[in-house]
């Protein structure tokens, strides 16, 4: 049984071996972070909404950018944003703004968060093109969704039952929506919760007194299946339709931008990032996604 | 009513439950494999991710999630085959053994996010291993611990009391009689649960979140600490952050049951083990 006994050493070896190294690892932490610039490598960590975007924003940017290596981490924004306080991302996503409380925290680190605008995140409100109703304020939306609406007569339509269709609960969107339309309130229990958005656009696309909320970039594509209405963002605003143009622009109030944040002004391999995501190519890759370019 | 009668209503209810898991497990595996075959290719093995997982492979996640398998096999293994080896043969009892079983009983019902959690504030940030594969490890390595230590405990006590009684009569010391006479009966037990209880640790997503998974990689790890990229994440990610869903869904079916054959794997290579070793000694 000397074999068994040998086996056992070897893997307490191992582990000891395992350890050894970490600790030197963590003597020379402090100066990594020089030596990665130099071998032309970043991290990304943040926002879940953003994952899909920036990643393939670092696939392409390695496709022209040879010899540099981009990682792409998920985790949420506030620990993107975390990251970037302790110095473990050279880039944060961010689908928020940086709070007040993290930003004095980043002043008493002598850090400097740099945030830049890189793509706005719209969401249309759409129902059957026969429905007379086609103007909308957010607090009127909000109510329809909460369940306080339950007749389409309540916001001068015609006197039927409101259809609420809502994503799974698993859907960025629907957090979204929740938290900037039904102000964190619950979703009415009689709300159909659908699977995905073409799920949404094919069960308005046939229920006439059907409402539902879908990524801007799917209005395009449906839009002789289902119409988008127009918000007010308050009850004596004016309607805007959804579009690229007043998403941009700040005029259309169901959208948010998303962020990149850098510590400092970005420089090197960071700047060269960035701006991949500004230029053309990069803003393309945004409407690819299903998102509006900045 | 007559007695015969109820036993046989009783039975029948018993076996249905029984049944009830067949059906549950035989459904999940006939929609994971019916949805997700079609998609398994070699290019879907072999191939790196592109446009975020919508086209394209999965080798580093498969890599990834075998590094850290690898990992925790190497770490809990030793830890834990150690602790049941002390507690269920040097151990008295008494008040400190009482302690170390409830710690083990508590860690086993620490929720998996917990562990996250704890692993990103004393791996990742206090000893500072960053967002490591060995971060990693060492987390899924406290998750699957407890499962480690009871199976290898209860396989201990399985070898008769005579084996040990017979191998200290002969003159041996302690030490040598554990080595020479419980160990290799109680190995079969041992690997098997511990297989079982890594096999678990393949498909969680919560500790490796915040500790080593990485949603897109450009390269394979190279060391231990680099991050990977790992199957349950990646399948996590796809599920619910993609804005086109529904175009993703016939990766996300490859990526279930990519997951599911290693998962499955590993349990399969249990049973072969416990067969192997079930035939090479037997009292």
């Amino acid at each position: 049984m000397k074999i068994i006994f040998r086996h056992f050493l070897f893997v307490l070896v191992c582990c000891a071996l395992t350890f050894t190294p970490a600790c030197k690892r963590h003597d020379k932490a402090g100066s990594a972070d020089s030596g990665q610039k130099s071998t032309r490598y970043l991290t990304i960590k943040g926002s879940d909404t953003m994952v899909h975007l920036v990643s393939t924003w670092a696939e392409k940017f390695m496709q022209t950018s040879k010899g540099s290596e981009v990682s792409v981490t998920g985790g949420g924004s506030g620990t993107g944003i975390a990251a970037l306080l302790n110095g473990t991302t050279d880039i944060c996503a961010a689908s928020r703004s940086i709070q007040e409380k993290e930003l004095n925290l980043a002043r008493q680190k002598g850090l400097n968060p740099l945030e830049v605008v890189v793509a706005r995140d719209g969401i249309a409100v759409v129902v059957n093109p026969e429905n007379p109703v086609s103007e909308l304020s957010v607090e009127q939306i909000g109510k329809i969704f909460s369940g306080a609406y339950k007749r389409w007569s309540d916001v001068g339509g015609t006197d039927e039952p409101i259809i609420v269709l809502s994503r799974e609960s698993s859907s960025g969107t629907f957090i979204f929506f929740q938290e900037h339309v039904l102000s964190k309130a619950d979703y009415t229990p009689n709300a159909r919760f659908l699977p995905g958005t073409s799920a949404v656009i094919q069960a308005i696309e046939t229920d006439k007194l059907a409402i539902g909320y879908v990524g801007l970039g799917f209005t395009v594509e449906a839009k002789d299946k289902v119409k988008a209405l127009q918000v007010k963002a308050d009850n004596s605003g004016m309607a805007i339709s959804p579009s690229e143009e007043t998403v941009k622009s700040g005029e259309y109030s169901i959208a948010r931008p998303l962020y990149l944040y850098t510590n400092g002004e970005p420089s090197g391999l960071v700047k060269e990032f960035i701006d991949f995501c500004l230029s053309t190519k990069g803003q393309e890759i945004v409407r690819e996604t299903g998102y509006v370019p900045q | 009513m007559n007695r015969e009668i109820t036993e046989k209503i009783i039975i029948m209810l018993i076996r249905a439950v029984a049944y009830l898991i067949v059906i549950l497990v035989g459904y999940i595996l006939y929609d994971i494999i019916r949805k997700g075959a079609p998609n398994l290719s070699w290019e879907f093995i072999s191939g790196f991710p592109e446009q975020s997982g919508a086209k394209g492979g999965i080798l580093p996640a498969i890599v990834g999630t075998l590094c850290l398998v690898g990992g925790t096999i190497a770490i809990a293994l030793p830890l834990g085959v150690g602790s049941a080896i002390y507690l269920s043969e040097y151990a008295k009892p008494n008040r400190f053994t009482e302690i170390i079983r409830l710690a083990i009983v508590t860690l086993a019902g620490v929720p998996s996010i917990v562990f996250g959690l704890f692993g990103l504030g004393l791996f990742v940030i206090f000893l500072g291993f960053g967002a490591s594969i060995l971060s990693g490890s060492l987390t899924l390595a406290c998750m699957v611990l407890p499962t480690i230590i009871v199976a290898s405990e209860e396989a201990l006590r399985a070898v008769p009391r005579g084996f040990r009684a017979a191998s200290l009569a002969l003159g041996a010391t302690k030490w040598e009689t554990i080595r020479t006479n419980v160990l290799p009966y109680s190995l079969s037990g041992m690997i098997t649960g511990s297989i079982l209880a890594i096999g678990r640790a393949a498909g969680e997503t919560a500790p490796i979140l915040l500790t080593v998974a990485a949603f897109f990689l450009p390269t394979l790890p190279k060391s231990i600490y680099d991050q990977v990229m790992a199957l349950p994440y990646h399948l996590y990610i796809l599920a619910t952050q993609h804005p086109a869903a529904d175009q993703v869904r016939p990766m996300q079916y490859g990526t279930a049951l990519v997951l599911l054959i290693i998962v499955l794997g590993l349990s399969l290579g249990a049973i072969i083990i416990r067969i192997y070793y079930r035939r090479k000694y037997q009292w």
